[in-house]
């Protein structure tokens, strides 16, 4: 006998597992004997390190004092903060001087600025806008930071990156009031917006050049006292070696990687074996290579400073750690791709330029913030080679009198530092991969 | 575009220099071999005439030459003024391939350990081995090491507080000087309990495969590791207690001011040991967990419903599928362990770039030739475990078919 009814029976609550907190529990943490257990355990593991945790950096801890000994007068069982806290200053900008100090921040700022159109949606140009980042910031910050006399060479990337400035937060603005790119706006306003191509780049180059005269006028009347780079370190220091290395290694390692996979023998054996030795030995090893061998590849007379070295060490380096990852990239994109800008037309620079980095980029977006953090983390090695980069700086805390002996707190600090910066780097990289791929989910 | 009317004819090939394919492909080779080559001479040049210009001198001749500094951790023969450059350079390689190969063990354990927790149903469980994997990745290796060594291992009590982790027996004693072991040292007689457990051994090894044939056959199982690990364990016994027991303990005894006889270890190796093992099981665990979560879901459902139990859907099917995807990264991680064991160098662990790219190089100079040794030893590491990643990687695929 079948019984069927017109209404529709009441639906069955959902189990109580997903519902209540209780049932969660139940589920996730108390599920049988082995696991209760389990839980129990790790719960008391926890208490006790988050306990002796808290109690020694924050109950017990000092924060306030003049030298150490004051501290152990405070309390013998928690960290003395008070050394870390004085030395905050040096910690992130090393010896830099005192007045100068704004020059850092200022400069880290221009960078922020300049990057932030990058992350508005109505912003046009982003393209533009990151090459202008990797061509001309590090000219303004290499003379913000440094100082002194300017050459005419640096004269003119100063002036170039501030004109390139001003345009990328002239084009922020118009992105995000009018919501079009500047130079539309600016053809609009001018009524030339029905004019032929011609006329436009060429209004528009005009208006670029005056910019950049008015700026090279006017800041070659600046004048910056000079920071010898003796003087620089900290985490300042950290971030311009890792940058630098970055932003250069980039560009090297996609050489290197179009070189491993070219159809040419003797490039793509040469490119092959320069990445295999590199990557087969240890930062360490090739930093003491620069540090001693760069001064005999020199020409006489002509001397490298330590910073310099270290840094092209960091570039070689870490471009073989770069090349690998384009590589992988490349290797994901379908060879049909290669045959389509084939047959239409485009050689073999086209093809790479147009067809095949853009999309390979974007898959390796993941990869190359890893190699960021890995850099970031790297880096800590040239205080190894007597850079006073942050490590260097913890380091030396212990060794100030009023201080002396004064190890845990400041490397705790510095591992909280890095932890941060590279966790939330990392989260970001994850948040990028899935927005990046919701496109190609069918 | 001419011959566009008649597709059917074959355009005549033109020669164009510029153009031809083959005339740009060695074009290029040239430019670039030429481009490469001059500056390798330049440089070669350059040092030469630096060399010879700062009286600096060249070649091999070093390595022969008596070593005047003493290296406190050693597995060979050395005193200083009298062992050479070459013990010296052997000295170090043997002390970064002995941490790095402890840190390879202890690390693929606790890798693998924390990766399956990472996929425990345990939820609180779960989340601790995140946040290890989490804080132990994102921290600067280097930071890891000097913490250990400077806020772990030097505040060990002192020798007069020593330590006893062997419960009143005084084998394993641990202070700030470092841990002693006692350490065996065999009498004439003792080749006959390594032969037996060698016998054992074997015994249990064709044991197993004879228990495997008979499960083919007749999917009776038999259990084999209780009587092998009975054989391993009782057979070496039998035989050690035969010969009369040929074994003395070398035992470290307080003389003066420190621990004297057994084997020791000082502080940087525990340190180094520590650091490496637990900042490298961080990277292991992930691939761990990467190489089980690409075994399909199906795979331990379908387990489960012939009604293997979770240990055992483990261990049998989902790991021995989940390897092919996880040994590649592995092996990986274990060459960055070998190299990352050169951060002996921040805490005096006298490795081989201590030792020789630090120590050795601001005796006598000879910078092109020590870096040069250096840097290949790390590459014929490198090169080796890279062989034998490709076996390997054969060998699944063979597997696979």
């Amino acid at each position: 006998m079948a019984i069927i009814t017109k209404q529709k029976t009441a639906d069955r609550p959902a189990p109580l597992s997903e519902t209540s907190v209780l049932g969660w529990l139940q589920k996730n943490l108390f599920s049988s004997v082995f696991n209760t257990v389990l839980t129990l355990i790790t719960i008391f593991i926890i208490y006790l390190t988050l306990s002796g945790v808290v109690v020694w950096g924050y109950l017990d801890a000092t924060f306030v004092a003049d030298k150490r000994r004051e501290c152990y007068d405070n309390s013998l069982t928690g960290a003395c903060w008070a050394g870390v806290i004085a030395w905050l200053d040096n910690i992130f900008y090393g010896r830099y001087p005192r007045e100068e100090i704004w020059r850092i921040d200022f400069g880290g700022l221009l960078l922020v600025l300049w990057m932030l159109p990058l992350w508005l949606a109505r912003v046009k140009g982003k393209i533009l806008i990151g090459a202008s980042v990797i061509i001309f910031y590090p000219f303004l910050a290499g003379y913000m930071f440094t100082g002194g006399d300017k050459g005419w060479f640096m004269q003119f990337m100063v002036a170039g990156a501030i004109t390139a400035f001003i345009i990328n937060m002239t084009n922020m603005l118009v992105g995000l009031l009018k919501n079009t790119s500047l130079d539309v706006f600016l053809m609009q306003l001018f009524g030339q917006a029905d004019a032929g191509d011609k006329t436009q780049r060429n209004i528009l180059l005009a208006m670029v050049a005056a910019l950049f005269v008015v700026v090279f006028l006017w800041q070659a009347s600046w004048n910056v006292t000079e920071v010898v780079w003796t003087k620089w370190g900290g985490l300042f220091l950290t971030l311009v070696i890792s940058g630098i290395g970055i932003a250069s290694s980039l560009p090297l390692g996609i050489f290197l990687a179009l070189g491993r996979r070219s159809k040419l023998p003797v490039v793509r054996v040469l490119s092959t074996g320069f990445i295999e030795v590199f990557r087969s030995v240890p930062l360490i090893t090739v930093l003491f290579m620069a540090t001693t061998m760069f001064p005999l590849f020199m020409p006489e007379g002509f001397v490298l400073n330590k910073l310099v070295q270290v840094i092209i060490a960091v570039i070689l380096f870490n471009a073989c750690y770069m090349a690998e990852i384009v590589r992988a990239g490349l290797q994901a994109i379908p060879k049909g791709q290669f045959e389509g800008a084939h047959t239409i037309g485009l050689g073999y620079w086209g093809t790479m330029g147009l067809i095949i980095m853009p999309q390979a980029l974007k898959h390796m977006i993941p990869n190359i913030v890893g190699n960021i953090i890995g850099l970031l983390k790297d880096t800590t090695l040239v205080s190894i080679i007597g850079l006073f980069d942050i490590l260097g700086m913890l380091r030396s805390i212990s060794k100030d009198v009023p201080w002396v002996g004064l190890h845990k707190e400041p490397l705790i600090f510095g591992a909280v530092l890095f932890f941060i910066i590279c966790f939330s780097m990392s989260k970001y990289s994850r948040h990028l991969e899935v927005k990046l791929s919701a496109g190609d989910k069918h | 575009m001419s011959d566009q009317s008649a597709p059917h004819k074959r355009p005549k090939e033109k020669f164009d220099f510029f153009q031809d394919q083959r005339v740009r492909s060695v074009f290029y080779q040239l430019l670039t071999a030429g481009v490469v080559g001059w500056l390798a001479w330049y440089l070669i040049n350059n040092t030469s005439e630096n060399l010879q210009t700062r009286g600096m001198a060249t070649g091999f001749d070093f390595m022969d030459v008596s070593a005047g500094f003493a290296v406190d951790f050693k597995m060979i023969d050395y005193l200083p003024g009298v062992g050479t450059y070459t013990d010296i350079f052997i000295i170090g390689a043997l002390n970064t391939l002995l941490i790095s190969f402890f840190a390879i063990i202890l690390s693929t354990f606790i890798g693998f350990f924390v990766g399956v927790l990472r996929l425990s149903d345990n939820w609180l469980v779960a989340k601790v081995a995140l946040a290890y994997v989490e804080i132990f990745r994102n921290v600067p290796l280097l930071i890891q090491v000097v913490f250990w060594y400077i806020g772990v291992f030097s505040l060990l009590p002192a020798v007069k507080k020593t330590v006893d982790l062997s419960f009143g027996a005084e084998r394993l004693l641990l202070n700030n000087r470092g841990l002693y072991m006692a350490w065996p040292v065999p009498g004439d007689l003792f080749w006959v309990t390594i032969l037996a457990f060698i016998i054992a051994v074997v015994g249990a090894f064709f044991y197993s495969r004879r228990a495997h044939k008979m499960q083919d056959v007749s999917g009776e199982q038999t259990n084999v590791w209780l009587p092998s690990l009975a054989a391993v364990i009782i057979l070496p016994l039998i035989a050690f207690f035969a010969t009369g027991m040929p074994l003395d303990w070398d035992i470290p005894v307080l003389e003066g001011f420190n621990f004297v006889g057994g084997a020791s270890v000082a502080p940087p190796f525990l340190a180094l040991l520590v650091a490496l093992s637990i900042y490298h099981a961080a990277h292991i665990a992930e691939s761990v967990r990467a190489g089980i979560l690409s075994v399909d879901r199906g795979q331990s459902d379908a387990a489960m419903g012939i009604g293997l139990k979770p240990g055992r859907v483990m261990s049998l099917v989902i790991i021995p599928q989940a390897m092919p995807a996880i040994v590649p990264p592995l092996i990986s991680n274990w060459m960055n362990t070998v190299k990352n064991s050169s951060l002996a160098i921040a805490i005096g662990y006298p490795d081989l770039v201590s030792l020789f790219m630090q120590t050795s190089l601001n005796q006598v100079g000879h910078a092109v030739e020590i870096v040069g040794m250096t840097m290949v030893f790390y590459m014929l590491i490198s090169l080796i475990i890279s062989v034998v990643l490709n076996i390997y990687n054969k060998h699944v695929q063979l597997v696979e078919r």
